[in-house]
């Protein structure tokens, strides 16, 4: 009864058996069942490539540490000590809180002080070409120096750093596996052990989650464990995917295609203040002292370099912020660059009816309103539900 | 001896389980960087067996240096994936110690840089201030400008000149210059631009294990030790597959991470940046060679065809895929090409915008009648239409051509 149900909610049903056998073989699928067959060949084949999960995360760009077991666990460590930061009150972990999917619960980060920007979460963040909402990083051992030396976040300096963290007894000990570091400058020694975070970082993976069941399941046409996804989140998959276009920015096994977007959210900060996303993002990276094409780089890859060689600086950039990964999104509300929307419902209600007047004539067309029933809305939020553990 | 045909026949059998694709994973690869296939080498072992033996031995890759050149290109155009290219200043066997003051090596150096790319010059001998003569000097402004890193097979004091006479150019010291692992320490701890590698060592692994010398001095330069054998006979390149077996003996007595890195990354590390900024020239110079001889897409049906006059098609170096960046070479044929100004772009028209990147132009070939531009750094980062954009620009004479095409 319940699939019945389903079945005459979606626009799209096959309506012979065959015919869905034979779209299924094209696209390289054995066996269908009635919950399957609700998708197309293509919605299938687009459904593939949204995995398998986990996918292996790169090594950290221009991180001699990235992929060290000894460094992997000398950045956990850094990772909870509170003399990383100026007040020696705040680590990491302060904001990065596990249970929340390494981002805070807060609308905007509060560290030494408010932030305008929302905590972003850390699962999967190896998986990113650029990194923080406005990309300002072009590797993760520079994204986790900025906050360390950032006054609003953990407000170090440097030579506080240096100060603080060249004697402590659990670093000494696993650096000797990187050799004498006493000739490094302060800056260097500083910079090592944010690689050493870096290396850390990488290796938080998020797990398996309900639709990676279902896709697996797709693919080998195992009836049983189709069954078990919610005709909820079957319904919501086919918004995902078809109607609302959310698949073309949230692309592939991460949901996220790495890169940029407008989708209309307002960016003030203030009277008279904005925070311009990516556009203060690329000038940023463009000038870091940190990035690849810098002397802290500790691997040079041409290929790696040149996105930060390449990148284009452009009006567009103005008010854009970086494609959210939608993995895990149950454990890091609220949501949005600045942390505005508070729950997975507002997000939904925001992009069905997105007004179209905030996207300017550079913006995505493909954003347009979707004028949603509830009972979409509510399926939607289900598949997003169905992303995270 | 019956006995050691048997074990040398069990060797074998084990080497080449290590090269079947359903034990690779399970493999410690290996990095060989001191392989010679010089011309007596050649005359005894064809190149194809050579590849066989590097295959077997579960090589990721190895830096070959011959004397002469023609058996590196051999092997080079055989198995491009496995062979990084070294330049030794030899013409033959007998060289060692008499190519510092020849001019005619120097000019064979510099002939065949002029040709080919490499990511070495050497192995080379040179001991003391030899290193400070012309030749020795010039070599050292060569490789400095062709990016290229010293095998020096020298004492400390040759290192230490050469490093001195250039602060760009690396030393990759050969034979660890047979010295003792607090000698290489202290040389490591005061050059930064200088690596070192175990061909023709027994010590490091003396009886499978590593003495407590050799055990500090990996540790405190973890990332600065590579492996090699050394085939400086013919007879030795059939040592690879056992030379690679050993090693992974005593490198399993180290932490994994340690053994990996002088396995093969520290060699990955140092060779592979140098020799893939200096294969895109030759793979530039390459394709423009063909380019003149013809004007049909080597990929054929992978091309995008942009245009039919003038002809215009491009070739993706991997399949496109969305948000991953990739190659292009585009191939224009027509007339009065020679001071044309080419530009490709890509831009996504129902959704009003292009590319996040300017991509990297580099022009391989150009005559009136036909050019030849690489394109580095393009990424499509959204499924769906794309269409290139090619502007051709001759002085007053603009032009522009495009094509639609699918990313999914």
């Amino acid at each position: 009864m319940r699939r019945l149900s389903v079945l005459c909610c979606l626009p799209v049903v096959p309506a012979i058996a065959f015919v869905i056998a034979l779209a299924a073989t094209q696209y390289g699928y054995t066996q269908t069942t009635e919950t399957a067959s609700v998708l197309s060949g293509p919605e299938r084949a687009l459904i593939k490539s949204f995995g398998p999960w986990p996918v292996p995360v790169p090594q950290d760009p221009g991180n001699e540490l990235s992929g060290l077991p000894w460094a992997e666990q000398l950045g956990e460590k850094l990772f909870a000590d509170t003399d990383l930061s100026g007040s020696r009150r705040l680590a990491c972990i302060s904001c990065h809180l596990p249970d929340k999917g390494f981002a805070d619960g807060l609308s905007v980060a509060v560290g030494a002080g408010t932030h305008v920007r929302n905590t972003q979460g850390l699962y999967n963040a190896g998986l990113q070409r650029w990194f923080g909402w406005d990309g300002g990083a072009d590797s993760l051992w520079a994204a986790s120096l900025r906050p360390l030396l950032s006054e609003l976040e953990m407000a170090a300096s440097i030579d506080e750093l240096a100060g603080n963290l060249r004697n402590k007894n659990y670093i000494n000990v696993a650096l000797a596996q990187y050799g004498d570091t006493s000739a490094l400058s302060g800056e260097e020694f500083v910079v090592l052990l944010a690689k050493a975070i870096a290396s850390y970082t990488r290796t938080i993976v998020s797990p398996q989650t309900e639709f990676d069941t279902f896709r697996a399941a797709l693919l080998a046409g195992d009836v049983q464990a189709l069954e078990k996804y919610s005709a909820s989140a079957l319904r919501g998959l086919k918004i995902f995917f078809g109607s609302a276009n959310c698949h073309v920015c949230h692309f592939g096994a991460n949901f996220s295609n790495g890169e940029f977007h407008d989708v209309g959210r307002p960016f003030f900060t203030g009277v008279g203040r904005v925070d311009p996303g990516r556009h203060s993002g690329i000038k940023r990276v463009k000038g870091d002292r940190y990035n690849l094409a810098g002397e802290f780089n500790g691997v040079v890859e041409p290929r790696e370099l040149r996105k930060t060689q390449t990148v284009k600086l452009t009006q567009s950039n103005f008010g854009q912020w970086r494609t959210p990964s939608l993995r895990n999104l149950t454990l890091t509300a609220p949501y949005m660059h600045d942390g505005s929307l508070a729950t997975l419902k507002d997000v939904v209600d925001y992009y069905s009816d997105i007004d179209p007047a905030r996207l300017h004539s550079q913006g995505e067309s493909i954003l347009k309103p979707l004028n949603l029933d509830e009972q979409s809305r509510d399926d939607l939020v289900r598949f997003l539900e169905t992303l995270s553990p | 001896m019956r006995n050691l045909y048997q074990l040398t026949g069990i060797c074998l059998v084990a080497a080449s389980m290590v090269s079947s694709p359903a034990g690779a994973d399970a493999t410690l690869p290996i990095a060989d960087a001191h392989v010679h296939y010089s011309h007596d080498s050649v005359e005894l072992t064809p190149p194809e067996r050579v590849i066989e033996l590097m295959r077997s031995a579960g090589l990721k890759f190895a830096l070959v240096s011959s004397s002469d050149d023609n058996g590196t290109q051999l092997l080079s155009e055989l198995a491009p994936d496995l062979i990084i290219p070294g330049l030794r200043p030899y013409r033959r066997r007998g060289e060692i110690g008499t190519w510092f003051e020849d001019d005619a090596a120097l000019a064979y150096v510099e002939k065949l840089l002029a040709e080919n790319s490499y990511a070495t010059i050497g192995e080379f001998h040179l001991f003391g201030s030899s290193a400070d003569l012309p030749i020795p000097t010039r070599i050292v402004e060569l490789a400095a400008e062709h990016n290229l890193i010293l095998h020096a097979h020298s004492d400390a004091d040759a290192v230490e000149r050469l490093l001195a006479q250039n602060d760009q150019v690396k030393v990759l010291w050969a034979h660890s210059g047979f010295d003792q692992p607090e000698v290489i320490s202290a040389m490591l701890s005061k050059h930064d631009r200088l690596w070192a590698d175990l061909a023709f060592r027994s010590e490091p692994g003396s009886g499978g294990t590593v003495s407590p010398e050799w055990m500090k001095l990996f540790t405190e330069h973890p990332d600065r030790m590579m492996l090699g054998t050394d085939t400086y006979t013919p007879e030795r390149m059939y040592y690879l597959p056992e030379h690679a077996e050993s090693a992974r003996v005593w490198l399993d007595t180290l932490p994994a991470d340690l053994a990996e890195r002088i396995a093969w990354k520290n060699a990955h590390d140092l060779l592979m940046p140098v020799w893939q900024a200096n294969q895109s020239k030759a793979s530039m110079a390459t394709t423009a060679t063909v380019a003149q001889q013809s004007c049909e897409p080597a990929s054929g049906s992978a091309a995008h065809k942009i245009s039919d006059s003038p002809v215009i098609y491009l070739e993706p170096s991997d399949a496109i895929a969305v948000s991953e960046q990739f190659t292009a070479v585009v191939t224009v044929c027509g007339s009065e090409l020679s001071d044309s100004a080419f530009k490709l772009d890509a831009t996504m028209p129902s959704h009003g915008h292009g590319m996040n990147y300017s991509p990297q132009h580099t022009v391989l070939a150009q005559s009136d009648d036909m050019m030849k531009v690489q394109v580095d750094g393009l990424v499509l980062h959204m499924p769906g239409d794309w269409q290139w954009q090619v502007e051709l620009n001759n002085g007053d004479e603009r032009n522009t051509y495009s094509h639609t095409f699918s990313v999914q």
